[in-house]
């Protein structure tokens, strides 16, 4: 169903709630609905017309409108869609009805929308921390415009604690993480075990948050934020730089040139095969197998080589600018990536070989992290974890941008929803991307790379766009601003969705298959922000708190006699 | 002084300078046969005696619950180790061979795994506990497959005296040996379990438990117990070969002993191969595979009985 279609149902349905609607084109949908229906419309679309939640914006918009603005994204991934359903808030009392209850996905980005917006989600059940540190102070919410983007609270409160719920009966309690050799970046989950079952689990993580979208909103300027958006993973960077500028375009309604999106494609799927090759990797070692986590990163290497020969650099490719593309592919390079997808073709093949007939990875893997349908849909799981499930979705073909539209690919799916499903997801994934970048070094015609933006961009335009990450649906949103920077950049990474199904993932299965459950999670590098010592003598316990640290380090030794 | 116990001191120190030289050197063909085998070029073979002394020379730690379980633990693993070393014939007769009986051997070997439970035990975190309680499961479901391949011999060789048992005994009955056939293969396939490498290394699982029970060890107690592990290699190697292979072991000094650890050598090699081609088992899976050897090991006791 189209989106003018889909406008006219909700405004034959909600009558005078819906306030206005935008029809940018053909993909997109804004409609404004009152405050006080927006839980019933969001429940309308997420249960009764089957769209799939992708992420929830909250803004400060009161400089502009003297309002807060809370937007609710939707796809129709069979229509092609992208919906936003908003609403604006009195600033006075920035409260929303939740709708965690009815659309369970939403859990996490209503209580960053509180943790950083401040805009209560009225009715969620577990409105503890998400984003801000436990010491932060209360009243102090970092991405409103009266918060200064440096802006460290004085009154932060080294003492306080995150407040866990307490344990099943009968389970004891098996930290995993921040630190952890299989978990790459600080995430803490604090498991309930019984024996080797694990039977629940609360998760706290958010240890180092950087405020990439403060500093984008307030410091930076359109064309140097995708080399910000691209420092946001370590492994798929590519994908937020390219869904960035597609958001800023789509805003603007500028089209980069054919030969930009031909490269961008090739770009994405290059960054696809080496994060696939490095996760299956990853995979074999998390469960012992250290022979294909080696041959796997011997075969992803010639990938990561060809990258820097075309970029400059093995993994930030700094490729995007705001209507097109930085790097060429010229002839001698094409002929260079055909080699090595040739060369990694054969080998891969052999790889899937091995694996597909190894009884015993398919044992630690068969059944293990299960996520149904059902929990596909709830939680709006996305990327290979969706499709393992048997959820054909792909924003490569649902929402084509750059070339996609123009090239030929197949959509893998699986049914088990369990790891070993992921795995063989991923591994076939491989080989559709090697194709995807013949058929774009083969269609490639000669042009420019980039687009001339000779205006100004235009404020306070909406931009959506939804890019399929190795992971997932990387999903940007911005709002086009004043000072050559947008007023409001929202991320949702493909991980902040598939994270929150991970309690649901590990619970009632074994210990040991924890980690091989957790396995997809991106690596990360944290710093420690306190650590403690302990007074043997009298077995008094002193935390050090950072400042004290910071005094320390700074002090200056005693002046040695000469 | 009697010659004979001078000759008993210097055997029993020859065979635990054998131990003690070689398992590092074991360690380190293993790990650069491993680097073939993942396509790298590997540490250098005499890597692990760096290792070793590196780790010896860092100051020593005292982390984890109750330090002084944790110092016996490793010192106890140790000497267990050392203790097994005279046990065991290496290429010549077992220099205490008269000293103890099949049993005392079973004791001992035992005694390796209850040391890494009191190691688990005394650090007291969490993960060291439920890399105790696997190995527990490990030990016991592990331990009665040894057992019964020595009382196999045992029972072939009418006698519990070592030298007797740990001669091939197993195959010491007219027409085909059945029973030693079959335990051979048992033991064959249980075997990277008793020397805890993938895909059994279960209690220690790095990417699940950080080592498991070994999570506060440091410096020269952690090299202690990492040295009785690699012991540990050697010493299973020779009584496998002393119980399974001893064929070409009549030939006297030196063929039969440089024999003696080719064959050793043979069988590092395939627990190398076997590491490097699997993944690990998840505890459950372990055990039941054990089970499933263990019945096996059962019908061939029951074979030895009928003289088979």
């Amino acid at each position: 169903m189209p989106a003018r279609e889909r406008l006219i149902a909700l405004k034959e349905r909600f009558g005078p709630a819906i306030q206005r609607a935008d029809l940018p084109d053909d993909g997109r949908l804004h409609v404004f609905v009152e405050p006080a229906s927006l839980k019933a419309v969001c429940r309308h679309v997420f249960q009764d017309l089957g769209a799939r939640y992708v992420t929830t914006i909250a803004a400060d918009d009161r400089p502009y409108s003297g309002r807060f603005l809370v937007v609710h994204d939707f796809a129709f991934d069979a229509d092609r869609l992208l919906t936003s359903i908003a609403t604006l808030l009195p600033a006075d009392c920035p409260r929303v009805d939740s709708i965690y209850e009815d659309v369970p996905a939403a859990g996490w980005a209503e209580r960053e929308m509180r943790d950083l917006v401040g805009i209560e989600p009225v009715g969620h059940r577990y409105l503890k921390r998400l984003v801000l540190p436990d010491g932060w102070p209360d009243d102090v919410h970092p991405l409103r415009k009266d918060v200064p983007w440096n802006f460290a609270p004085a009154d932060f409160d080294e003492t306080r604690e995150f407040t866990f719920g307490d344990p099943p009966e009968g389970c004891t309690v098996v930290p995993f993480g921040p630190f952890h050799p299989t978990l790459d970046e600080p995430a803490h989950f604090r498991l309930y075990v019984e024996g080797e079952w694990v039977r629940g689990c609360e998760y706290r993580g958010f240890m180092v948050h950087r405020g990439i979208e403060k500093l984008a909103e307030s410091v930076m300027t359109y064309n140097e934020i995708p080399l910000l958006a691209e420092r946001i993973c370590g492994i798929c960077g590519c994908v937020h730089s390219v869904a960035y500028v597609q958001a800023v375009e789509s805003a603007a309604a500028l089209r980069p040139p054919a030969r930009a999106e031909y490269i961008r494609t090739i770009m994405l799927e290059v960054e696809r095969l080496q994060s696939h090759l490095l996760w299956v990797g990853l995979a074999c070692h998390i469960v012992g197998f250290d022979t294909l986590f080696m041959q796997s990163f011997r075969i992803r290497e010639p990938v990561m080589r060809v990258a820097e020969e075309i970029t400059g650099n093995r993994k930030t490719y700094a490729l995007c600018v705001v209507g097109g593309v930085r790097w060429e592919i010229g002839p001698e390079m094409k002929a260079k990536l055909l080699g090595v997808l040739a060369a990694l073709e054969a080998e891969w093949r052999a790889v899937a070989d091995a694996v597909g007939g190894d009884r015993n990875i398919r044992k630690r893997m068969l059944g293990i992290g299960v996520a149904d349908r059902a929990l596909v849909k709830s939680a709006a799981l996305v990327g290979p974890v969706a499709r393992a499930a048997g959820v054909d979705i792909d924003c490569r073909r649902d929402h084509p941008y750059a070339a996609y539209g123009r090239v030929d690919f197949k959509v893998v799916t699986a049914d088990g929803g369990d790891t070993w499903s992921r795995l063989s997801v991923r591994m076939r994934e491989v080989i559709e991307s090697i194709r995807i970048i013949r058929q774009c070094l083969a269609d490639m015609k000669e042009g420019p790379l980039l687009l001339a933006v000779p205006d100004e961009l235009p404020a306070g335009r909406w931009g959506l766009s939804s890019v399929e990450a190795p992971r997932g649906e990387s999903h940007h949103f911005v709002i086009t601003g004043e000072s050559n920077r947008p007023r409001r950049w929202r991320v949702r990474a493909p991980t902040y969705q598939n994270l929150q199904a991970v309690p649901a993932m590990i619970k009632d299965q074994q210990l040991a298959d924890m980690t091989i459950s957790l396995g997809s999670i991106d690596p990360c590098f944290s710093c420690t922000d306190r650590l403690e010592t302990i007074e043997l003598k009298s077995g008094e316990i002193r935390v050090w708190s950072q400042d004290e640290l910071l005094r320390l380090a700074r002090k200056r030794p005693p002046e040695t006699p000469r | 002084m009697n010659p004979g116990l001078i000759w008993m001191i210097a055997g029993a120190l020859l065979n635990i300078a054998c131990v003690l030289v070689l398992a590092p050197l074991f360690q380190g063909v293993q790990r650069k046969i491993t680097a073939q085998i993942q396509s790298r070029q590997g540490p250098p073979i005499r890597q692990p005696y760096f290792d070793l002394l590196k780790l010896l020379g860092k100051e020593d730690i005292e982390s984890g619950e109750s330090p002084a379980m944790q110092r016996f633990a490793v010192h106890l693993a140790f000497a267990s180790a050392l203790v097994l070393a005279c046990l065991v014939p290496m290429g010549l007769a077992a220099p205490l061979g008269a000293a103890g009986d099949a049993i005392l051997l079973i004791y001992i070997l035992t005694l390796g795994g209850v040391c890494t439970l009191l190691a688990g035990l005394a650090a007291g975190s969490t993960y060291s506990l439920v890399g105790t309680s696997r190995e527990m499961m490990i030990m016991i479901a592990l331990e009665p497959l040894f057992v019964i391949a020595i009382l196999v011999g045992a029972i072939h060789a009418h006698s519990l005296r070592l030298d007797a048992v740990l001669c091939g005994s197993v195959y010491g009955v007219p027409g085909v040996p059945w029973s030693g056939l079959v335990m051979l293969a048992v033991m064959l396939l249980s075997f990277p379990a008793f020397v805890q490498r993938v895909p059994f290394d279960i209690a220690e699982a790095e990417t699940e438990l950080m080592e498991g029970p070994l999570v506060e060890y440091s410096g020269p107690k952690l090299a202690l117990f990492k040295y009785a592990q690699m012991a540990r290699l050697v010493i299973h190697s020779a009584l496998f070969v002393a119980l399974f292979l001893p064929w070409g072991s009549g030939l006297g000094f030196p063929l039969g002993w440089l024999c003696f650890w080719a064959k050793s050598a043979v069988l590092v090699l395939f627990v190398t191969w076997v590491a490097a081609t699997h993944a690990r088992y998840r505890i459950d899976q372990a055990i039941r595979y054990f089970a499933c050897l263990l019945a096996a090991a059962i019908v061939a006791l029951v074979l030895a009985g009928y003289g088979h």
